[in-house]
């Protein structure tokens, strides 16, 4: 028997959304919520958020067990370093066996870097997992910033949470316009009102893959086929909504397996032309002679590496790949991979 | 990054540490919960699995335990040994019979040797014959390999053996077991210069703090390639023997590597499908005090030199070496031959003392990387203060059965690789 190449690993969400959304609040919420027990919140700044002395058990410069037994941490060189550190702590018996890991971006919020590190870092990669993207998304401020930072784009497409806070401060219609264009921007993140920063933490994890045996259910569900995504508004774009005419969400599906090549060719040229706009990819992908699908996903130029299930949830064996982009159209993929399919014959 | 204030959340030895392995359930015994390293599994008639327990020493023989249901151990026997001057330590099962070793705390006490059980009835074990190893040199037997029904390959003394030190009085001896009622030794061999009359020298001596013996410890035969005992030689390093003819083996290959280490060569584990050899030491001092205690990756291409190319990540120094008790390597799951145990050329389970037990994945061999570890709190009345993981076995389903050396007994996990 040989290990599990997903099993195993400590599940990591990704907190971001810009400056003004919420962040702080969340956090603030989740120091204190009883759903936290044994979860890991990494944090830019103790200070920011302000830990009430009567929730504090342990303490140090760095780490702060709270007594709902979340061990808080902050950033001090870098997140490499931290989260590696941190497990060197958990093995050590230094700090408590914490079984997921809470992630907040900094600076400006771009997770990409937070999702390079994760798929990049060999060491990192021995311990931890991403899970789930959770983004913050203001519903006073939103709408405008999609307007006006392509950065916002960026961090609702990359979702799986969509995070809507200040809904009590937002006119009922522009909370509704701004969670149409959302979902039209990223039809497979789950929505979740967040006022006052109030989630339970058990939605923001569990979201990705446990392990190489994973069952149709949470296949479907991983995927966005299920209609998760609908779960708090379930509506379709209405006509009149605002949406970002440059980015185009769409699911391919191909009916024959592929040959390893023509599949990491097509996708490698994607990727090296249009990175930048290829902010998310993510699929299963039936490969000739690979005993199930192969795991795909990607955010932007970063690939996560290839994961191969140990064997096919149900008949239905036909590759399925969903895209956000900018700019490329579905056409010019489903081309893409046509061509390289036809030179690699 | 600074620790927190000691004592850290976990820091204490009585704090469970996990990580990929979750407790299914711990049984305490019966309060003889002191555990060797001889455990088994057998597949009973009627569809229980029994797993049989050799324990560290008097007043117990062996327990068999129900583990059908993991999350439900139920004592189905447990039996007494003759006298306090003696301990199991080590047993293996075949089908229905149980081979248990018996060793004593000085020479020329008996019984001294091993039993064969017929446990086809578990709550009722039955002996069938005892083979007799005791001696004027002799402390009986140590460890047994049996696992293919005819042949316990053992490390123990004998009555005709007199060692040139008496710290070397066990060495590799071949018992075919083929009648059960009478078994017969068919071959041996010792380290050279042991034994009085040899025309090697004695073998220089380790250090006195480390100087355990010139002496078999596992004498492991696998069907894969039955003409190979790969045993372990506690401070004379790991050898492979050529066993095609029993009544003569001959050395392949040897690695010794104390000094500068310090001895204890445990279990020699081939893995055949990757050229392999997995070698585990025994730590054997309390409080680190004969620190490092590994596990090494050899490769075996040629069998004649096998050279060392890694060892496995070693359980934090200053997390457990002064935790209590000993810390560092001891019994590997040695994937045996039988139906009932687990078999992976990929990830090792071993365990570690008051580290714990832990799985490491060797299939980059260069880059041994662990997996998941599971350290249980300090049993009650623990004497060292800290568990002391002695020996794990690993069933067919996955789920790992570890004991404690002292009073914990046993637990059974769940792994998650």
């Amino acid at each position: 028997m040989a290990r599990d190449p997903l099993a195993g690993k400590l599940p990591v969400t990704v907190i971001t959304g810009f400056l003004g959304s919420g962040k702080t609040t969340l956090l603030k919420h989740l120091l204190t919520h009883p759903g936290m027990d044994r979860a890991a919140l990494v944090i830019n700044e103790l200070g920011e958020v302000g830990i009430d002395h009567d929730l504090l058990q342990v303490s140090s410069e760095q780490m702060t067990l709270l007594s709902n037994g979340c061990l808080c941490c902050t950033v001090r060189t870098d997140l490499q370093e931290t989260l590696r550190e941190l497990f060197a702590q958990r093995r050590a018996g230094a700090v408590i066996d914490f079984d997921r890991v809470f992630v907040e971006t900094t600076g400006l919020a771009d997770p990409a870097p937070v999702l390079q590190t994760l798929a990049t870092d060999t060491l990192l990669s021995d311990y931890y997992r991403l899970d789930c993207v959770a983004t913050l998304v203001d519903a006073v401020n939103g709408m405008t910033q999609l307007d006006t930072q392509p950065e916002a784009v960026k961090q609702a497409a990359v979702a799986d949470r969509l995070l809507l806070t200040k809904t009590d401060l937002a006119a009922p219609d522009a909370v509704e316009a701004l969670q149409a264009r959302l979902r039209a921007l990223n039809p497979h993140a789950l929505f979740i009102i967040a006022t006052h920063g109030q989630v339970d933490p058990a939605l923001l994890t569990d979201v990705g893959l446990r392990n190489a045996r994973p069952d149709a259910a949470r296949l479907a569900r991983w995927l966005g086929e299920t209609g998760e995504g609908g779960g708090y508004l379930g509506q379709r774009l209405a006509p009149g909504v605002k949406h970002d005419p440059a980015i185009k969400s769409f699911a391919l599906v191909f009916d024959r397996p592929f040959a390893w090549e023509t599949f990491s060719a097509a996708l490698d040229l994607v990727s090296r032309l249009r990175g930048p706009d290829l902010l998310r990819v993510k699929g299963l992908v039936n490969i000739a002679g690979e005993r199930g699908p192969v795991v795909v996903q990607a955010v932007q130029h970063i690939f996560h590496p290839t994961v191969t299930l140990e064997a096919w949830p149900s008949d239905d064996r036909r590759s399925r790949l969903v895209f956000i982009t900018r700019n490329i159209p579905r056409e010019t993929v489903e081309q893409l991979f046509a061509a390289v399919g036809a030179l690699n014959a | 990054m600074t620790k927190l204030a000691a004592p850290g959340p976990a820091a204490r030895p009585e704090q469970t540490l996990a990580w990929n392995m979750t407790l299914l359930a711990h049984h305490e015994l019966a309060g003889f919960g002191g555990l060797g390293e001889g455990m088994a599994m057998q597949q009973t008639r009627d569809g229980r699995r029994i797993l049989w327990l050799a324990h560290e020493s008097a007043p117990k023989n062996f327990t068999g335990v129900d583990v059908t249901d993991p999350r439900n151990p139920k004592v189905v026997v447990q039996t007494d040994l003759p006298h306090a001057k003696m301990r199991s330590n080590s047993l293996d099962v075949v089908g229905d019979v149980m081979a248990v070793a018996y060793q004593t705390s000085g020479v020329n006490i008996q019984p001294a040797g091993f039993d064969l059980f017929d446990v086809s009835v578990p709550e009722s074990p039955k002996r069938i014959s005892h083979f007799d190893a005791s001696g004027p040199h002799s402390r009986g037997v140590h460890a047994v390999w049996f696992v293919d029904g005819e042949t316990v390959h053992l490390a123990g003394g004998a009555a005709d053996f007199e060692p040139t030190n008496p710290k070397d009085d066990q060495f590799y001896r071949i018992v075919d077991v083929r009648k059960p009622s009478q078994p017969e030794e068919v071959g041996r061999w010792w380290y050279p210069g042991t034994r009085k009359g040899d025309d090697a020298p004695p073998p220089k001596r380790l250090p006195p703090q480390f100087d355990m013996g010139y002496r078999a410890h596992n004498t492991n035969v696998f069907p894969q390639r039955p003409d190979r005992a790969y045993v372990g030689y506690i401070d004379g390093g790991a050898w492979v023997l050529d066993i095609s003819d029993r009544s003569r083996p001959k050395p392949v290959a040897s690695w010794q590597y104390s000094p500068p280490f310090n001895g204890f060569t445990h279990t020699v584990l081939p893995l055949f499908s990757r050229d392999l050899l997995i070698v585990s030491d025994e730590c054997v001092l309390d409080d680190g005090a004969d620190w490092p205690k590994l596990v090494w990756v050899l490769d075996n291409r040629v069998e004649t030199n096998p050279v060392p190319i890694g060892t496995f990540p070693a359980p934090p120094y200053d997390a457990f070496a002064k935790r209590g008790g000993r810390f560092g390597a001891h019994n590997l799951h040695e994937n045996l031959p039988v139906p009932t145990s687990w078999r992976s050329d990929s990830i090792i389970v071993g365990t570690f003392f008051n580290a714990g037990v832990r799985a490491y994945d060797v299939s980059d061999p260069f880059q041994v990387k662990e997996v998941a570890y599971f350290v249980p709190g300090a049993p009650k009345l623990s004497p060292v203060g800290a568990i002391q993981l002695n020996d794990c076995f690993v069933d067919d389903r996955g789920l790992v059965f570890t004991v404690d050396r002292f009073v914990g007994g046993l637990y059974i996990l769940e792994m998650n690789v």
